[in-house]
């Protein structure tokens, strides 16, 4: 019985739009893999290969999310967020220096960056959260304080790593989380008169010398192009390069001749602008617009308050890393490692994004209330 | 049950969702908009920074002219020299340095030298020499042609070694033929700044002296250049096509070749020559062109050593020695050497004499082995007892002469004139070194420089070719060859043809005349007489250093050089430097007259011992090139060859443009 309630759950309730815009952004992002890491020999040549082992295993996580009900999540809410801040604390005495940053905790066959989880678990306890607080009034300073204490814990942590994308990425959810709730006038002034002293305070006790460097180079971006500002500059003349209708796949040269470090990790965005245009930019812009807009029609649909939170948390992830990344790479933000989400190479970052894909469809898929569930009896 | 609803009481989100969704479409509206700013608004700037990027323009080198003697032997050409470059930061120095240091053949020295200067870049962790070890370094220059092989064939043992080949000049002859050849060196800063807008660039090496200064612009060549593609690590990439734009390559044009008048053969004779002596200068003059044949200054250098290849250290030891030396090596003895004449300029004083009809040339003058004059006794070389014209000059009489200034009334003014007729004391104009002028005193000229003072005895050191009176060796055999050839005086001239590294002749030359001079035949014809007899005669002052066979015409010179050394210098020294010049001139053979030769000793002694024997070797060296060269072209003709190799059949008579010598026989068929 059980079995024939979740294949007619799956066949009946499937978000198709969701899974085939995740699908062609992963697609697209290992045919653009293939390209970027051309230009090496031997082993980074073959990472696209890589990319879809990841995306396969990614896949089957995010199978099994799909499967269980979400509302399992919200009683394991904030045990998963006591994982997630343990193994944080553990990467400082585990984690090995990649680039003057410790990220990784290496597990044997494959190294497992805490900071890309910590994402989905800080969402999942912020849910739990709102779930278990529900206003009919607007909400003071003093009733956002837990969840701001929830969220500053693991951006310390991973702050001190040092990794500043993260660290403002999972603010950010924060932030887009509570434009969620219903906040009093006076407190959101209250916090926007905030926002100049603690900038300050930021760039004078936190940032470090490199990220501050990332910053000037930002605001001045011809000033070092051979040296701090070279990143910058040659993505935005390969992204211009591309023009209306672009090189043409594998004959983009600000790629194929090296002016382009970084490309399979930060940067693949540049690779593609320059062999697919405008017009190959666009349809990726509209391929991530779908998806965080239609991660919003989902959370606006959820039956209670935990998927709500859950859904608009997984599109606010998927959201900012894309706008982030698309920003810095055309210039418009600051050099920040944040990836472009199922485009970028990695294991930890694609593995993350599927498991926010796999939490939406996991949403999506038991919006309507009259449904029976096959897990609770 | 209450709670659960209120728990899943989702109306505090539910106004939110459109704006948040109106969020999102504008930040990535925005991020679109700047995509399309670059993509396309400024699209073209993009392209063409991405363009740039990897499009660079690489000069293709292009290959100085060579230089040839008149019969095409290779004066000065270009060879390339092999330099070894190696990035210290990247050199395996347990695997790949041994297996260097042996196919480069290094010394037990040099090796550990390069090892300490290696070891010492690659420890350098500081920010001075941190850049250093990561770059290319100039390991060994101009390694030899076997290191090159053996390095090449193990090139695959070699990771991270670079050979790399530049042209550097090279000259077979080295020392002979030096001064007129020039050099060349690595253009300075200074002369940059001017050669810039012709081309040049840093590193550039330019001629610096004769020919190779002189005639720079025709054999320097054109640089091309070509538009290849580069990655940003540096690295040549293949391919281009529809992105590099039109035109992508303009090619190189070689320098032009120069044909010579010299021959190096006889330049070889001159140094052989001259080997017994420490210091002086040779000059051969072809008498009906003024085509210099053979110019030869001593002590010589190497251009090899001096125009690099070597190293620098080798370029600055040449250096060193090149201006230290007091026998001044750098000088062109010929050239930009002004020597008083001595009696080689009697001739001239003579035909001043006989052209004013100021004298009988047969009477004659009582030579008691000196003449008083004023306060002062002006002295002779012996007694010669009677003497008329002839033997004045054929035995070098100095009171017969100084009679004819002193009581004939050939003053300075008339010496001068007719030196000054026969190019004696001005610059030839050759056009390949600096040349100096020498001089030919007048009687003003004396007075201003005696402060207003003239005395006669001047007049009488000037009719004996001392004094004042300086001339080139050059100027010299350039009035000889006049001498010979009844009054033509040519332009010098060193480089008979331009011709394109292919062959073909661009440019010739022809003689040019520089002065018609309207001398008597017969006054002339008395002049040579005694020319001949002053080394055929018995007692002709070069009689005793004759050859058999070697058929010369000329006039010895034992000039006194003007004492000028100060205290402090060693006693040899001062002896050698207070030597007579010893000088010779003539002309050969002596009916209808070839060449033109003057040989100059430095502190020779006396001519007739010193100077003659050079000058014959030199005319038999020259006699014999011609009979061989002849026989040869004659052979070549005769086989309805054409052109002989090695011989120029134009080499042995006189061209176009030559004028005909009054004192030869009417040719064949003249009225």
């Amino acid at each position: 019985m059980r079995s024939d309630t979740l294949a007619h759950r799956l066949r009946e309730h499937f978000d198709w739009p969701l899974f085939i815009a995740a699908v062609l952004i992963a697609v697209l992002g290992v045919v653009n893999l293939y390209s970027a890491t051309s230009v090496y020999q031997g082993a980074r040549s073959e990472l696209y290969i890589s990319q879809v082992y990841w995306l396969v295993l990614g896949g089957i996580l995010g199978g099994v999310v799909v499967v269980v009900d979400y509302r399992h999540l919200e009683r394991l809410g904030y045990v998963l967020y006591g994982f997630g801040v343990t193994s944080l604390v553990l990467v400082f005495a585990l984690a090995r220096d990649v680039r003057g940053s410790a990220r990784w905790i290496d597990l044997g066959a494959f190294k497992y960056q805490p900071s890309e989880f910590m994402k989905i678990f800080l969402v999942i306890a912020l849910a739990k959260y709102l779930h278990d607080d529900p206003r009919s009034e607007g909400r003071t300073l003093r009733d956002l304080a837990i969840p701001a204490v929830l969220t500053a814990i693991p951006a310390a942590l991973i702050l001190r790593q040092p990794d500043l994308g993260t660290a403002t990425l999972l603010s950010l959810v924060f932030v887009s989380i509570c434009a969620m709730t219903r906040v009093k006038l006076k407190s959101i002034l209250l916090l926007l008169a905030a926002v100049g002293p603690s900038l300050w305070f930021v760039w004078n006790y936190v940032l470090l010398q490199y990220q501050k460097d990332r910053v000037t180079i930002f605001l001045n971006p011809e000033a070092d192009i051979l040296r701090r500002g070279w990143h910058a500059h040659h993505a935005r003349v390969a992204i211009g390069n591309g023009g209306l209708f672009g090189n043409g796949f594998m004959k983009g040269t600000q790629n194929q001749f090296l002016f382009m470090p970084d490309q399979y990790t930060d940067f693949p965005f540049a690779v593609y602008s320059e062999e697919w245009g405008f017009v190959g930019t666009s349809l990726l812009i509209g391929l991530y617009t779908f998806l965080v807009v239609w991660a919003v029609r989902i959370a606006s649909q959820a039956k209670d308050r935990f998927g709500a939170v859950l859904g608009i948390g997984c599109g606010a992830i998927i959201f900012w890393h894309a706008a982030i990344n698309m920003g810095m790479v055309s210039g418009v933000l600051p050099v920040v490692g944040v990836t472009l989400p199922l485009f970028s190479y990695g294991g930890s970052s694609v593995t993350t994004m599927l498991l926010a894909v796999a939490l939406l469809m996991n949403v999506s898929m038991r919006r309507s209330a009259g449904v029976p569930t096959f897990d609770r009896p | 049950m209450s709670l659960v609803s209120q728990r899943s009481d989702v109306t505090e989100f539910r106004r939110r969702f459109k704006w948040l969704a109106l969020a999102v479409v504008l930040a990535f509206l925005g991020i679109a908009t700047r995509l399309f700013q670059l993509q396309v608004v400024e699209s073209d700037e993009n392209r063409a920074t991405a363009r740039e990027n990897i499009v660079r323009r690489v000069t293709l080198a292009t290959t100085r002219g060579i230089i040839r003697d008149r019969n095409g032997k290779v004066l000065a050409a270009s060879r390339p020299s092999y330099n070894l470059y190696v990035v210290p930061e990247k050199l395996d120095m347990v695997g790949t340095w041994p297996k260097l240091a042996s196919y480069l053949g290094l010394g037990v020295d040099e090796r550990a030298r390069i090892e300490a200067m290696l070891t010492q870049l690659r420890g350098d962790d500081t920010g001075a020499g941190h850049g250093r070890k990561s770059q290319q370094i100039l390991l060994k220059e101009d390694i030899s042609r076997d290191a090159v092989a053996a390095l090449l064939t193990h090139e695959a043992e070699l990771p991270k070694v670079e050979v790399v080949p530049v042209p550097v000049r090279y000259y077979p002859f080295e020392e002979v033929g030096a001064h007129v050849l020039g050099y060349m060196a690595e253009v300075d800063a200074d002369k940059l700044g001017q050669l810039r807008s012709s081309g040049y660039v840093e590193g550039d090496r330019v001629g610096v002296t004769g020919i190779e200064r002189a005639w720079e612009s025709y054999l320097r060549g054109t640089r091309g250049w070509e538009k290849v593609l580069v990655d940003a690590k540096g690295r040549r990439r293949a391919g281009g096509e529809g992105i590099i734009e039109d035109p992508r390559r303009t090619d190189p044009i070689p320098g032009r070749d120069l044909r010579l008048t010299l021959d190096a053969d006889l330049l070889k004779a001159m140094e052989k020559a001259m080997r017994g002596e420490i210091a002086g200068g040779i000059a051969l003059v072809d008498v009906r062109t003024g085509r210099i044949l053979g110019l030869y200054s001593k002590p010589g250098f190497d251009p090899n050593a001096l125009s690099g290849g070597s190293g620098k250290q080798v370029i600055r030891d040449a250096f060193r020695r090149l201006y230290t030396d007091p026998l001044k090596p750098a000088l062109d003895k010929t050239i930009a050497g002004a020597y008083p004449p001595g009696s080689t300029f009697k001739p001239f004083t003579a035909l001043a004499a006989l052209e004013k009809g100021l004298i009988d040339p047969r009477a004659t003058q009582m030579c008691k082995g000196a003449l008083s004059f004023g306060k002062r006794s002006f002295r002779c070389t012996h007694v010669h007892g009677a003497v008329d014209l002839h033997i004045g000059i054929a035995e070098s009489c100095n009171v017969y002469f100084y009679r004819l200034a002193a009581e004939a009334g050939v003053g300075m003014d008339i010496i001068a004139e007719m030196g000054q007729r026969f190019g004696l004391g001005a610059k030839t104009g050759v056009g390949v070194s600096a040349e100096a002028a020498g001089r030919m005193p007048t009687r003003a000229w004396m007075t201003l420089r005696n402060k207003g003072q003239f005395r006669l005895g001047f007049g009488l050191n000037a009719a004996i070719g001392q004094g004042a009176t300086t001339v080139t060796v050059l100027q010299l055999a350039l009035a000889y060859a006049a001498l010979a050839n009844g009054g033509t005086l040519y332009q010098p001239q060193i480089v008979r043809a331009v011709e394109t590294s292919a062959g073909t002749v661009v440019q010739e030359f022809a003689p040019r005349v520089r002065r018609q001079m309207d001398l008597r035949p017969e006054n002339l014809a008395m002049v040579h007489k005694a020319l001949v007899a002053g080394v055929n005669q018995v007692g002709g002052t070069a009689y005793r250093a004759r050859l058999t066979g070697v058929e010369v015409a000329g006039k010895t010179g034992t000039a006194q050089v003007s004492h000028r050394l100060t205290r402090g210098v060693e006693n040899d020294r001062v002896w050698y430097f207070n030597r007579e010049h010893a000088w010779f001139s003539g002309f050969a053979p002596t009916k209808s007259p070839e060449v033109a030769i003057v040989v100059l000793v430095e502190h020779g002694g006396a001519g007739g011992k010193h100077a003659a024997p050079i000058a014959f070797e030199v005319v038999r060296a020259y006699q014999e090139l011609t009979r061989e060269r002849g026989a040869a072209g004659r052979a070549a003709a005769g086989r309805g060859q054409g052109r002989a190799a090695g011989a120029d059949p134009r080499a042995g008579s006189p061209p176009a443009g030559a004028v005909r010598n009054p004192l030869d026989p009417p040719p064949q068929g003249a009225p």
